[in-house]
């Protein structure tokens, strides 16, 4: 049983605030992500978490005794470092041994549940090898078995899988997301990889600038950012968002807006090119990208910024072509004037 | 009108070698002057009976080995004190560079200036050093033995009696010279990623444990570098010893280096001196040759 529950959590170096207070809860076996722009504060949440930096402010509690001031190998985390951290000087064996070692487990328990760890890794082959002998994949896999072996309660990854290519990335994902289910334990991960994070996740914190942004399944975030910011967050290519001027009240009333909508928001497969005359926007086509699966398509729009469109690949577009767009209402993305979505 | 490019007639490889042997030419010929030249030269000399006095010199073979290693008792006693010099200094030094580098190479309040403080003596002419401490290890006025009175113990006459003396010039050349060390330990402990004590501490381990098993083992190869440069600079100590004992009490600090000078140029028995030289050279390449055997056995 691990129940995370974060209150006001703040933190600050110096002068510096770096976490602004965050109010979370992560739910015993949930899957949570961390997401957010470079130097939101992600590792430090996390490590705040572990018990690596102290809490400036506010309360961390895990199945409501609080962890403040409680040392981090008390707290029941293991962690998975982006570096992997292996020692260098151990053997593969040694490193994922050396927890149970230092918490005085006997030869015989070690000697299983490292075995265990070892067949469950596919890491048999390797076990008298030095880290530096390992391939990335396989230091990671090393890694995820040094913090299994000591059976905590939860699990923190740090960007574990930034260093590896991306075939390997996909691979070691599916690895990760078979664990969690395998071992049904809480686990916080931190990525800045919206894939990962879309695909391993029950539920996604959307940080920026040491505050959250929003909270929610893939699929809140996704259909019903909360904020301009979530909006183009996640997603990619990101939604285009458009400002509604003076000129043009008239889109307003043909998708149904709220009076107070001052921006909207389409992302860009929910656009459909229509006959001349019959869209909302019309659009002079910049340059037409061809990804294989389907096109991206840049269009320069009157009196807005640049759009990028998603269609399929067959649709025959040259460049300099004016186009006419269209959206359904139910696919159009409303915000106030403080960025905040509208219903 | 075929004009076939002509390569050069050379292998880029050995173009390679020519021009790495040219850059390394100079440093190469300076090397063999000033460093081969002299050691070949020392051998030369330990094989002759030559007075640099009267310029008269001839060869006695090995002669001048046997009389050190058989017939004089004090080349025995000289040895010994080198050895208990560097038995004495070597251990002290390493644990308190060691112990200075984990309380200092932390961004803790104050640790730029204690580090400064223990490093200033290796920047120190060794003269000053050595007369200063010279004055504070004074019998009645030295400020050491007045420090001591006043909490009731009464000094001995630090340098005029042959343990006390011993132990002093070992004491204050390891506060000469243990900055250097202390600043190598903390140069690599601090390329010791925070993350692997971090993944330690996660996982269970006391700043002992993390210690013994993460950060020594990482320290090996420092520690392997700092013993071999601190066994050969404590078998070389001369000027130390010169300035503050002489050598005496009764030969207690005569050691190696100080007894080729002595034998070489206040006596010029110079064949006789450099004999002892080369035997303090084999002396050091053996014990370093050993130190890395052991280090490689070891992994
Ligand atoms: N020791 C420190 N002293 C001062 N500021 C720090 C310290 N550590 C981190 N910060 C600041 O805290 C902020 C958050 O850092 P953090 O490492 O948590 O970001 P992150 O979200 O993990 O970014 P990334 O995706 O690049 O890893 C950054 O602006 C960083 O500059
Ligand atoms: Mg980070």
């Amino acid at each position: 049983m691990a129940k995370l529950h974060l209150k006001e959590l703040r933190k600050s170096y110096g002068t510096v605030d770096v976490i602004k207070g965050i109010d979370l809860t992560i739910e015993d076996g949930e899957f949570c992500v961390f997401i957010g722009p470079s130097g939101c504060g992600k590792s430090t949440l996390l490590r705040m978490i572990a018990g690596l930096e102290d809490i400036t402010g506010g309360t961390f509690e895990i199945d409501g005794s609080r962890m403040n001031d409680i040392a981090p190998a008390k707290r029941g985390v293991a962690m998975v470092f982006q570096s992997y951290a292996l020692y260098p000087h151990l053997s593969v064996y040694e490193n994922i041994a050396f927890g149970l070692k230092v918490r005085k487990t006997s030869a015989s328990e070690i000697k299983t549940r490292v075995g265990e760890a070892v067949t469950m890794l596919q890491l048999e082959k390797l076990t008298e090898r030095y880290p530096r002998e390992l391939s990335g994949g396989q230091r990671q896999r090393v890694a995820i078995g040094r913090a299994i072996v000591g059976q905590p309660q939860t699990f923190l990854f740090d960007e574990p899988l930034s260093n590896l290519d991306a075939e390997l990335r996909v691979h070691m994902r599916t690895q990760i997301s078979e664990l969690h289910q395998r071992l049904k334990r809480t686990m916080i991960y931190v990525t800045h990889d919206q894939v990962e994070a879309m695909t391993l996740a029950d539920k996604i914190v959307l940080l920026r600038d040491g505050r959250i942004e929003q909270v929610g399944t893939p699929h809140d975030l996704y259909e019903r950012p909360q904020n301009l910011f979530a909006a183009q967050f996640i997603g990619a290519p990101k939604m285009n968002i458009f400002k509604l001027t003076d000129e043009c009240q008239n889109l307003r009333e043909n998708l149904k807006l709220d009076r107070n909508a001052h921006y909207f928001g389409i992302r860009p497969d929910s656009f459909e090119i229509v006959q001349p005359g019959e869209g909302i926007l019309s659009g002079k086509v910049r340059l037409n990208e061809y990804l294989g699966n389907a096109c991206l398509i840049h269009a320069d729009i009157e009196g807005h910024d640049p759009v990028i469109l998603e269609q399929p690949v067959g649709t025959k577009i040259t460049t300099g072509t004016t186009i006419s767009l269209n959206a359904k209402a139910d696919n159009v993305h409303a915000f106030a004037k403080d960025g905040n979505r509208i219903a | 009108m075929s004009a076939a490019i002509k390569g050069p007639s050379l292998t880029l490889k050995a173009r390679e070698a020519i021009s790495g042997w040219l850059f390394v030419s100079p440093i190469l010929t300076g090397f063999m002057i000033f460093f081969v030249g002299p050691l070949i030269a020392v051998f030369y000399y330990s094989t002759t009976e030559w007075n640099l006095l009267s310029q008269q010199s001839h060869f006695v073979g090995m002669e001048n080995y046997v009389d050190a290693l058989t017939r004089n008792d004090t080349f025995w006693n000289v040895l010994v004190n080198s050895l208990v010099f560097a038995a004495g200094l070597v251990p002290l030094n390493m644990l308190l560079a060691l112990g200075l580098a984990l309380a200092l190479s932390r961004s803790v309040r104050g640790a730029v200036f204690f580090r400064t403080v223990f490093f200033a003596p290796v920047i120190t002419s060794a003269v000053a050093w050595a007369i200063i401490w010279t004055f504070l290890l004074q019998h009645e006025s030295g400020a050491v033995n007045r420090a001591l009175s006043v909490i009731g113990i009464n000094g001995p006459n630090w340098l005029h009696e042959p343990h006390w003396a011993m132990a002093s010039v070992i004491f204050t050349r390891v506060l000469k010279t243990v900055g250097l060390n202390m600043i190598l330990y903390i140069a690599a402990l601090q390329s010791i990623p925070r993350d692997y004590t971090e993944a330690a501490r996660l996982e269970g381990a006391n700043g002992w444990e993390i210690f013994r098993r993460i950060t020594w083992p990482l320290l090996a190869p420092t520690t392997l570098v700092i013993m071999v440069i601190t066994v050969v600079g404590s078998l070389k100590v001369f000027d130390h010893i010169y300035l503050m004992t002489g050598g005496g009490p009764q030969n207690a600090t005569l050691v190696l280096a100080f007894y080729i000078y002595e034998q070489g140029f206040k006596f010029f028995n110079t064949g006789y001196a450099s004999a002892l030289a080369v035997i303090l050279f084999v002396l050091i390449l053996a014990l370093t040759i050993l130190q890395t055997i052991l280090k490689a056995a070891r992994k």
